[in-house]
């Protein structure tokens, strides 16, 4: 089994909750570390201008770019429910390698700015999966714009999107994850 | 990490949302904040409130007691006991009713806490018991559309239910940004829903916000403070097409002929065609055309004025105009139409503390010259009340320049006054003038340094209160106390209440404990049925067989259910305002040119218009400096791609921001998303000047106006700036 995350563009309003939420619960102080942010994405000439945002995290690959560019095998991937972990003690630090960020075609991989800066990064919430609840983000949306669950089971219910702009999908790496997308109507 | 408790309560400050929080306490600490994920509708937080353990854990916080031992505003402060802090204030109090009278003790009270039982209204109580006080009228938010509220309808609970937007054909969003200032929790998420039913939701907003962004099929940017020509405009073709409903403006309207003798040109030769317009506005004649054909040709619809448009110079007559063109399309006490004005959508806000004593200061004073004395619902019109943006100038004139009292002393409480107010460079000074000032706060907030006596207030987490939310919206939430109170601080309430006796009121409480007055109060509100169950679940969520519609009484049954107005209808022309004979808020809506906009020849100096908007992050200046919100979107200056580049401004650039009024620094965001001609900056920032005078906290108060319409509008969306490339 695959879990994933469905985001729904058409309804981000850019507010950043769960980013806050992701961080009052994993209890990550503000700075370089975000295991989730924001992409705001804007083109186009005033007055026809066309502004799109959505939430964006580790989307837990199929198979992801970061294990194979690891060198000493820090990150592996669930069996059961295909969550990316990583494991900070083996983790050789941002400043000795940092190759798993530079793999990673969304930089999902974090590091903070201190000597430290074991790479950290989305784990799915795994801690409230056990508890049989969704991740801490998905029950911040105050759009009910995120959902997560069995990437099968998010496809049927929301559709195969996997391609919205600014987001670009990574065919080799398979992220898990479906879209729904943000119509251009102000450009028209 | 163990087990934690989890207690239910919420936030409680300036915001448009009421949400639930769920907060884990362990040992004693606020470890995480959760939020509803009960039954529906939830009552999900936004950021702010998820971000709140930092500010209860800021090292801003006040600990003790403080006394001021530098000059005033400088900061320097001496840790004091409570018994010498409250005899100071007492004393101070006590000295200066006996030498000038309990006229001259200002009360300047914000909107910090909007819980019942603490905040603003604790110290309301105890200068009451004290004999009276001044205090000021005109808020900040929404005074022009209160006041045009109650000239056309005669009340502001004008509003539809949130969930009512799903029945609504159209929704227009005038200047209206829930997507970040809430507008009661869920609105955002109810305008996604009705957008994905396949509603057009249009925006009318000089940038191109959130919410535009986000709901709108359409974006039409407007130059700010042009928006009641629009609407006039929009009239016009209504009236030109015959498309308005002649027999609603028959049945429930009063002066419709004066509005269209103004309109058409019969009253000053002008006809406010679209061409007109559109020199006005900067939108192109066809765009109003088309919109005022698709608003009166799609009932129901839901035409939104929000408040912004109305913080400006005559900002009365934006909310005036749309009150008419919402009454000549009749899209009012239907479900899926919308009356505009105050737009307050439930009783549930009319849960307060029984009121106390009476304020004596006020009490024989006449009305207030231009204000609609002859209503109730709204603000007492007293003149013995200073508008909120005239009190620098009435500390530094009092009464020789015509106000009704020399200030003396200021008692702020639940307000960051010198950020929050227009023209913070003249409030430094007023304030040098005082002879004494006392301030309850939290942080150590500009305003806080240059208080005399400064008094350390906990938190809504560190007390009990109820709350319900900000418009109205049909549930009432009980804020249960999380944790102890941090350091020494108290709440407002117990250090009125220690005040007291110093003063010589026997009875602050009169003689309820907090938690009696919580069950009066929750009694009162008839829709409670037992306080126990309220307090254990912390919500009390109604259930209504429909979605609130404003004046569907009055338009069902008009014989039985007038209009609370002065003639039992909707005044289009308000027979009130014609007897104030003041051209600047004449008895029907017109578009009215004003100081300081588009217009102004000092546009020729400072050619750029600035809106100060709410800042996502920010709750007014209540949520600076908060790490985990800083970082979401600091605050910077929006400006056009084009007039960046005649300036030479690159995207990141500092920038010099200024006006005669005062100067400030910060980073350039240069942007398609604002219309040429406008900048923006989001309101709420804690002023940091320099030697210079330069500002380098974002406080927008640096650069805005004094001034206010007759009928309480705020001008701080009627500014006109330059920016310079530093």
């Amino acid at each position: 089994m695959q879990l994933g995350f469905y985001i729904d563009q058409s309804r981000c309003i850019n507010c950043h909750t769960c980013a806050v939420a992701c961080k009052d619960w994993h209890n990550i102080p503000a700075g370089s570390v975000n295991w989730r942010w924001v992409v705001s994405v804007e083109q186009g000439k005033y007055p026809r201008v066309f502004v799109a945002f959505f939430a964006l995290s580790c989307l837990h690959c199929a198979k992801p770019a970061c294990i194979p560019a690891c060198p000493v095998g820090a990150i592996t991937k669930r069996q059961a429910d295909g969550i990316v972990l990583v494991d900070r003690d083996a983790c050789l630090g941002k400043e000795d390698c940092g190759l798993c960020r530079e793999a990673c075609p969304y930089k999902a991989p974090q590091f903070a700015t201190d000597g430290e800066a074991k790479m950290q990064m989305c784990h799915l919430c795994a801690d409230r999966w056990q508890e049989g609840r969704k991740p801490v983000c998905v029950e911040a949306c105050p759009m009910r714009a995120l959902d997560a669950g069995p990437l099968d089971k998010l496809e049927a219910r929301y559709g195969m999107l996997k391609q919205v702009p600014g987001f670009v999908y990574a065919a080799e790496s398979r992220p898990s994850v479906v879209f729904k997308a943000r119509q251009p109507e102000l450009l028209q | 990490m163990g087990e934690a408790r989890i207690i239910t309560t919420s936030c409680s400050h300036d915001c448009g949302g009421r949400c639930l929080l769920r907060v884990h306490v362990h040992d004693g600490k606020i470890v995480r904040i959760e939020t509803d994920d009960g039954e529906a509708p939830q009552l999900r937080a936004c950021l702010r409130g998820r971000a709140y353990r930092q500010r209860i854990y800021s090292p801003d916080r006040l600990k003790y007691p403080l006394k001021r031992v530098g000059a005033r505003g400088e900061g320097k402060f001496q840790r004091i006991s409570w018994d010498e802090a409250l005899d100071t204030v007492a004393n101070e109090l006590l000295r200066v009713r006996s030498m000038y009278g309990n006229a001259s003790i200002l009360l300047l009270a914000g909107s910090g806490s909007q819980a019942v039982l603490h905040g603003a209204g604790a110290v309301e109580r105890l200068l009451a018991k004290f004999g009276g006080y001044t205090r000021t009228w005109g808020i900040p938010s929404f005074e022009g559309a209160l006041f045009a509220s109650m000239a056309t309808y005669g009340t502001m609970m004008t509003g539809n239910a949130r969930e009512d937007l799903l029945n609504a054909r159209l929704i227009v969003m005038w200047g209206w940004n829930p997507a970040v200032t809430v507008w009661d929790t869920n609105t955002a998420y109810i305008l996604a829903r009705a957008k994905e039913k396949g509603t057009r939701i249009i925006s009318i907003d000089p940038r191109l916000i959130e919410s535009t962004a986000v709901f709108a099929a359409e974006w039409i940017p407007i130059r700010p403070g042009t928006d009641a020509a629009m609407l006039v405009a929009m009239a016009y073709v209504i009236m030109e097409r015959r498309l308005e409903d002649r027999q609603f403006l028959e049945k429930y309207t009063v002066g419709f002929d004066k509005f269209r003798d103004y309109v058409l040109g019969v009253e000053d030769g002008i006809p406010k065609t679209p061409t007109w317009a559109e020199k006005i506005t900067g939108i192109p004649r066809a765009t109003i055309e088309k919109l005022a054909i698709e608003y009166a040709t799609s009932k129901p619809a839901a035409l939104i004025p929000g408040w912004g448009p109305a913080r400006g110079s005559r900002g009365e007559q934006f909310t005036r105009a749309a009150c008419t063109i919402i009454a000549m399309t009749g899209n009012i006490g239907i479900a899926g139409g919308y009356a505009g004005g105050f737009m307050r959508a439930f009783h549930s806000r009319e849960m307060v503390m029984p009121r106390g004593a009476r304020n004596p200061v006020e009490e024989g004073a006449p009305p207030r010259p231009y204000s609609l004395y002859k209503l109730r619902g709204a603000a007492k019109p007293t003149s013995a009340r200073i508008h909120s943006v005239k009190v620098y100038d009435a500390i530094l004139r009092g009464r020789a320049g015509g106000y009704p009292c020399d200030p003396k002393m200021a008692y702020i409480v639940a307000s960051n006054f010198l950020c929050s107010y227009p023209n913070t460079n003249q409030g430094i000074k007023a304030f040098q003038k005082l002879e004494f000032i006392v301030v309850h706060e939290q942080r150590m907030t500009p305003t806080a340094r240059f208080a005399d006596i400064l008094l350390p207030v906990n938190t809504f987490m560190e007390r009990e209160d109820i709350i319900s939310p900000w418009l109205g919206s049909p549930y009432y939430l009980f804020m249960n106390k999380a944790i102890d109170s941090l350091y020494e601080s108290k709440s407002d309430r117990d250090i009125c209440a220690e005040l007291a006796p110093r003063l010589g009121i026997a009875d602050y409480r009169d003689g309820r404990s907090n938690e009696e007055w919580l069950r009066i109060i929750t009694q009162q509100t008839g829709d409670i049925p037992d306080f126990d169950s309220f307090k254990a679940k912390g919500y009390v969520k109604l259930k209504v067989d429909e979605p609130f519609v404003a004046f569907r009484e009055q338009i069902e049954d008009p014989v039985a259910h007038p209009f609370p107005t002065l003639s039992g209808k909707i005044e289009i022309y308000c027979p009130h305002l014609a007897e104030m004979e003041n051209p600047l808020i004449p008895p029907i809506a017109k578009y009215l040119p004003v100081p300081d906009g588009f217009s102004d020849p000092l546009s020729k100096k400072y050619p750029l218009q600035l809106v100060t908007v709410h800042h996502k992050p920010a709750t007014h200046t209540t949520m600076e400096r908060i790490p985990w919100l800083d970082e979401v979107e600091p605050r910077r200056v929006w400006i056009n791609t084009r007039d960046a580049e005649t300036r030479g401004i690159s995207n990141g650039d500092r920038v010099l921001v200024f006006n005669d009024r005062g100067k400030m620094l910060m980073a350039a965001n240069v942007t398609e998303r604002i219309m040429p001609g406008v900048v923006s900056i989001g309101h709420g920032g804690w002023f940091e000047l320099d030697a210079n005078g330069v500002d380098h906290g974002g406080c927008t108060n640096i650069l805005t106006p004094s001034e206010h319409s007759p009928g309480g509008a705020w001008c701080t969306n009627t500014v006109l700036v330059e920016v310079r490339k530093v």
